[in-house]
């Protein structure tokens, strides 16, 4: 972590809530992203991610300071959209009435930069898969995880971590290539 | 060892990821086997397709309002916490009165009596429980202790 980010963690640490906007700020556009690929529906994207960044902020008195922040943010981040996930599934009739009951249909692109056709075919395809495969294709491809920091993450193997993205990802080439049920 | 069994071991690799021993095994296979390395071909192709896949970067107007959207729920919060206990101690003290009212009234059958003081036991005995199995799921769940790092 940057030494300026370290202190700006160490004045929220001490209740400064405008240190906390730089931080928020400089990691939204990923949050957003991330989230948008979790849930598939950009309204509630900005939401999960918002929701995250408040109980960062609730923990910040938690966090170690010689661990990068946003690794620590983008598991709580993951965690709230799981959370949200899991109700939506709870109220499926009401989801289904919504449109993005399976977390994918609203799938445009949006939050994407530099964007082309490839691109696009890309992450339609991305968020064509099921949760789990899109859950490693984001830590891997997004948040550049390695395989053992998504094992301790995800509470899986590291030899599950390797077979899972090389499914996802097989999957993907599966869809691009239009050879994918 | 056939095809199959190395498949997964393609994406170790493709990601730098095996250890010394699966890197040799594998790259013995590859020498002899051309689907594998077709395969791997195009898992290397995707890597670099999906390594231009960038989030974009919001607007400073965007930005303000996604700060302005954290910041008002931070001071939520604080209103929440406060509304909570004013609710859960005027709630009490109002319950206590009537309760207390009800059972000294000679006037209230006893069957109304000791209904109302089942509903309430009743209602202590679930909140408590559910307050329990909260504190016990919150406990054990991995998902919790993620925040502690």
């Amino acid at each position: 972590m940057d030494e300026s980010e370290a202190m700006l963690i160490r004045r929220c640490q001490q209740g400064e809530k405008e240190a906390f906007a730089p931080l928020v700020r400089k990691y939204a556009g990923a949050a957003s992203g991330t989230a948008y690929v979790l849930l598939g529906c950009y309204e509630d994207a900005l939401d999960a991610s918002q929701e995250a960044f408040v109980r960062a902020w609730r923990h910040i008195k938690r966090f170690d300071l010689a661990s990068p922040f946003y690794p620590w943010y983008a598991t709580i981040l993951r965690n709230v959209c799981l959370g949200r996930l899991k109700s939506r599934a709870r109220r499926k009739t009401v989801a289904l009435a919504e449109g993005h009951a399976d977390g994918r249909s609203d799938a445009d692109p949006v939050l994407l930069a530099e964007r082309n056709e490839q691109r696009d075919r890309l992450w339609h395809a991305i968020m064509r898969l099921p949760l789990h495969h899109r859950g490693v294709v984001l830590m891997s491809h997004f948040e550049g995880m390695s395989y053992r920091q998504m094992a301790d993450a995800l509470h899986i193997p590291i030899g599950t971590v390797m077979s899972r993205l090389h499914n996802a990802r097989q999957a993907l080439r599966g869809h691009l290539t239009g050879e994918a049920p | 060892m056939s095809c199959e069994r190395f498949n997964p071991l393609l994406s170790g690799y493709v990601d730098g990821e095996l250890v010394a021993e699966e890197r040799r095994r594998l790259e013995e296979h590859l020498a002899t086997c051309e689907a594998c390395r077709r395969e791997l071909e195009g898992l290397k192709s995707l890597k670099e397709d999906l390594a231009m896949l960038k989030f974009k970067e919001p607007s400073d107007v965007e930005l303000e309002r996604y700060w302005a959207g954290v910041y008002n729920r931070l001071e939520r919060g604080i209103g929440w916490i406060l509304l909570s206990v004013g609710a859960i101690l005027l709630l009490s003290y109002g319950a206590f009165q009537f309760i207390e009212g009800l059972i000294r009234d000679p006037a209230v059958a006893l069957v109304v009596k000791v209904g109302t003081c089942a509903l309430v036991f009743g209602l202590v005995v679930l909140f408590v429980s559910l307050l329990r199995e909260r504190l016990t799921v919150r406990k054990v769940d991995r998902y919790s202790k993620e925040i502690d790092r």
